[in-house]
């Protein structure tokens, strides 16, 4: 079952969200939260991609 | 420069993790790669192929009070320019800090000429980037 979601407009505020991540400089696994990065005034560029593994 | 980069693919993060150790292109790579497993974030941007289970190929600006500012969304088959990631990124920094101005469809870098909207600018584009 999906849940309907609202795709964002620009100019709206992002709501809250958590993925997890592999951290190369870490070298680890952790979290990424974007409350985090409002918490630490910093811009992101979130960069969506279609698979690991794969060309372009 | 203020802001961090998130890859985001369907993919989990152990294939993240085995993709950025064996691709010798990704070694230099520093950013945090994340695993958008059940589309729930990909469906909040609108890049979520029902089809595929994969997202596509989207590029947004958050600024840091989380309003979205900037998309960009290509088909699978064509790759995002870097550069004009770049440009778009240096400038959100610069309206940020000059509420006023704008950035024309020259402008590449900070230095180069914005615009101030005005109701003198009004029907004088031409001559304000020319001046």
């Amino acid at each position: 079952m999906s849940e309907a979601v609202t795709v964002l407009k620009l100019g709206e505020r992002v709501p809250d969200f958590e993925l997890p991540v592999y951290d190369p400089v870490k070298g680890d696994f952790g979290k990424f939260r974007l409350a985090d990065q409002i918490q630490k005034k910093r811009w992101t560029i979130l960069f969506f991609y279609p698979a690991d593994f794969t060309f372009v | 420069m203020g802001g961090d980069i998130i890859t985001i693919s369907t993919d989990t993060e152990y294939v993240h993790l085995a993709w950025q150790k064996s691709e010798k292109e990704l070694a230099q790579v520093r950013h945090p790669m994340a695993s958008d497993r059940t589309g729930k974030v990909s469906r909040m941007f609108g890049v979520y192929d029902a089809d595929t289970g994969l997202a596509l190929r989207g590029t947004f600006i958050i600024n840091p009070e989380g309003v979205l500012l900037n998309s960009e969304v290509n088909y699978y088959n064509l790759g995002r320019n870097i550069g004009e990631l770049m440009r778009k990124f240096k400038a959100n920094l610069y309206m940020a800090k000059k509420a006023n101005e704008v950035c024309p469809s020259k402008w590449l870098d900070e230095g180069d000429k914005t615009l101030t909207p005005s109701a003198t600018l009004v029907g004088r584009v031409h001559e304000a980037l020319n001046a």
